[in-house]
């Protein structure tokens, strides 16, 4: 769903999409037991592993280290030098104009608004939609799967009228509401896919424990279906804060009101009609950039002490 | 057990908190007689925003109790909401628009602008403005330019001209060309010297300007007009076209153009001319800022040597929506904008003014530019760009200059174009 919103800033937005792509293995192999005693003999095939994993790793950084290069240059570095040269000195200028061009604090405030609310809530819409679908086994399961497969497949430009017609109707067009409304059933769909086929191989045994010790639906859902998926839930949490984070179509459309703006429309400001700033456009990225990371590193050590947690059991 | 509850209480309290936050961010309709709100998409320290903002400290100064609420919007942004802002109520009292068939055509078709024709005539704009610029400004029942109906007024024009980087032509002992004839002497001396002479960008509108100047070489205005406003029937295979298109990809052959430059962008051709890779570069007025800003060297530019007609046009538009409240004002704010001062500042800042006087410039290299411009509009010079005529004309383009740079004949790119031509052009 996220394949179209890195209009802005592509090579940034991609890698961390790709990063964040390539991440998503974990929740699916937490569930498999621990493979700590292999940890001692590391064999010569490992290293080899290792070392191109670490070269993988080297190549997507690349296009990072290109912006972080841009951002720091002046507008006369950037001619004189080409876009792969590293800096000079240490030009905080573009950053700095940004930020004040576009009133990136605000910017900025929209932006976690609207990603937290939207994880938030598309998290919890997943999660019970896909206790009634792959624990509940409601009829008809298989039909509401394929369904939202496919409007995961749907192209966001197809929603564009649509959706602005019904949010002008109801009086969300231009709000910030409208927005999160839309991401956390668009991201939704995707988490309830997701989780649905998770919770379809959840232990039966756990379940029926729990009938017998008298606990009703609401509560089986919440004291043992959801802390056992809770790894799962953290990664997908992040994956939707940051893929709202990095929407751009919607956004554009619906947000019409700088006051409302997200960081990646904020980002588009910076294209002209013929010309493009490229040091601007380079911290400008960065700036937007540097909130995603920050919140994946931080959320990075929950999921891990949550993997471990859900090993256990 | 105590864990889990307490975060999904966390939770829940995060999504109520956010939902509740997000709710009070509701936008009014913003319509206050005592507000003009406008949007417009240029950078702040480009000519046009560096004298719009001058504009807009008159407005309030001859405007008292009225305060200007201005956004500035990304291009790409006003182009692909444009249609649906102007159909709701949040639309602004004024923005600034692209002008062209597909754009302010297609919207003045739609109902979604107002017809200013009455105040162009009242406010004496029409009188500010060369026929061949307010093309562009002008649009018929149909949506296509060079109508009757004014539905917008340009403050700038913009035209594509020869940059050329005197020192690097000092060095190589080159004379400076006049006429066409020099200007081939002095790239065959340039490339017996292994400098490519023109900087050129395959994937975007550089070649095609090539392309087109060399095909308005040979040919007159009956032409262009029969190409753009579709005025006669052009055919995308006759004398002047093949002669174009055969001379660029000739020109690529003998090395005036770099056969590599197939594959770059405007933004990579730009640079290289800046560092002084290239003695020539042929675009935009869009340039001049940018290379008075950052050349380290001395250099200049000219009207196509030996050429009576470029690619050049009136600018963006001032465009109303019809939905807009105070239109009065909006006028108003258009009638400043087209004062001496505000043009003067806009040319001094380096863009192209319409209604400038340029005894008033002081730095020589912006007077040269306007004055070429004022020398091209008078005699009725400016031919548009190539790919306005048709929806979609400009990958097609795109591609024709790749062709011919990778040795396809050009008989046949043309033959190509011509169909696309044909079969897009409003019957």
């Amino acid at each position: 769903m996220s394949a179209g919103d890195a209009t802005t800033s592509a090579t940034t937005t991609a890698t961390t999409t790709a990063a964040a792509r390539a991440a998503a293995a974990p929740p699916a192999g937490a569930r498999r037991p621990a493979r700590r005693p292999r940890r001692r003999r590391r064999g010569p095939s490992a290293y080899a592993v290792l070392v191109g994993m670490a070269a993988l790793a080297g190549i997507m950084l690349i296009p990072f280290v290109v912006v972080v290069f841009n951002a720091l240059k002046t507008p006369a570095e950037y001619t004189a030098n080409g876009p792969l040269a590293p800096p000079e000195g240490l030009y905080l200028g573009g950053m700095r104009d940004f930020w004040e061009r576009v009133g990136f604090g605000r910017v900025l405030f929209n932006s976690f608004l609207i990603s937290a609310s939207v994880a938030v809530g598309a998290v919890l819409l997943s999660v019970l939609n896909a206790y009634a679908l792959g624990i509940g086994r409601v009829k008809g399961r298989m039909w509401v799967l394929v369904a939202l497969l496919m409007a995961n497949t749907l192209p966001q430009e197809a929603l564009v009228y649509p959706l602005f017609y019904l949010s002008k109707q109801v009086g969300l067009y231009d709000t910030r509401l409208g927005v999160i409304i839309v991401f956390t059933v668009i991201q939704s769909a995707f988490g309830t896919y997701l989780l649905s086929s998770v919770l379809s191989t959840f232990p039966r045994p756990l379940l029926e424990a729990a009938r017998i010790d008298g606990a009703g639906r609401w509560q089986i859902l919440w004291r043992v279906v959801v802390p056992v998926v809770r790894p799962t839930l953290s990664v997908l949490l992040v994956f939707f804060f940051i893929w709202t984070w990095n929407e751009f179509l919607i956004p554009l459309v619906f947000l019409q009101s700088n006051d409302n703006q997200t960081v990646s429309v904020a980002l588009g400001v910076l294209h002209g009609q013929r010309l493009m700033d490229a040091t601007m456009s380079s911290a400008a990225a960065l700036l937007g950039l540097i909130p995603t990371v920050v919140f994946f590193l931080v959320f990075q050590r929950t999921l891990s002490r949550g993997l471990t947690a859900g090993a256990i059991k | 057990m105590i864990r889990t509850g307490r975060g999904a209480a966390l939770l829940a309290a995060l999504a109520a908190g956010s939902l509740a936050l997000a709710a009070c961010g509701g936008g009014g309709d913003g319509s206050s007689p005592n507000e003009l709100r406008l949007w417009h998409y240029e950078a702040p320290d480009s000519a046009m925003g560096v004298a719009w903002k001058q504009a807009i400290e008159e407005f309030e100064r001859t405007h008292p109790g009225v305060k200007v609420k201005f956004e500035e919007k990304g291009f790409e942004q006003i182009q692909k909401t444009a249609p649906m802002v102007l159909n709701s109520k949040d639309a602004p009292d004024i923005l600034e628009y692209n002008k062209g068939n597909a754009t302010a055509g297609l919207l003045s078709r739609q109902g979604l602008l107002e017809d200013m024709t009455d105040e162009v005539v009242k406010r004496g704009w029409d009188k500010l403005l060369s026929p061949n610029i307010a093309v562009t400004s002008k649009y018929d029942a149909k949506g296509v330019m060079g109508g009757d109906r004014w539905f917008g007024v340009p403050n700038y024009a913009e035209y594509v001209l020869l940059y050329y980087n005197k020192d690097l032509f000092a060095k190589h002992g080159v004379k400076v060309p006049t006429d066409y004839d020099e200007l081939l002497r002095a790239m065959d001396q340039f490339v017996a010297k292994g400098v490519t002479p023109l900087a050129n960008a395959g994937a975007e509108v550089m070649a095609q300007h090539y392309i087109y100047q060399l095909a308005l070489d040979k040919a007159d205005r009956a032409w262009v007009d029969a190409y753009q406003r579709y005025t006669g029937k052009a055919d995308l295979t006759d004398a002047a076209w093949t002669a174009g298109a055969t001379t660029f990809a000739d020109w690529v052959k003998k090395g005036y153009i770099a056969k590599s430059s197939v594959s770059l962008k405007a933004e990579d051709a730009g640079v290289a001319f800046m560092q002084g890779k290239f003695p020539m570069m042929y675009s935009g007025t869009w340039w001049f800022g940018r290379v008075a800003k950052e050349a380290r060297f001395d250099w200049d530019t000219m009207l196509w040597p030996g050429g009576s007609m470029s690619p050049g046009s009136g600018g963006n538009l001032w465009v109303i929506p019809k939905g807009s409240k105070n239109k009065k004002l909006a006028y108003d704010f258009i009638d400043i904008t087209m004062k001496k001062n505000i043009q003067n500042a806009l040319g001094d800042a380096g863009g192209v003014p319409v209604a400038a006087d340029p005894s008033a410039i002081k730095d020589p290299k912006v007077k040269r530019l306007i004055e070429n411009f004022d020398a091209l509009a008078k005699n009725n010079g400016l031919a548009y760009y190539p790919d306005w005529p048709v929806p979609g004309f400009y990958d097609k383009w795109v591609s024709a200059g790749q062709k011919l740079m990778n040795g396809d004949s050009p008989g046949e790119v043309l033959g190509a174009l011509k169909k696309d031509y044909d079969s897009g052009v409003p019957k």
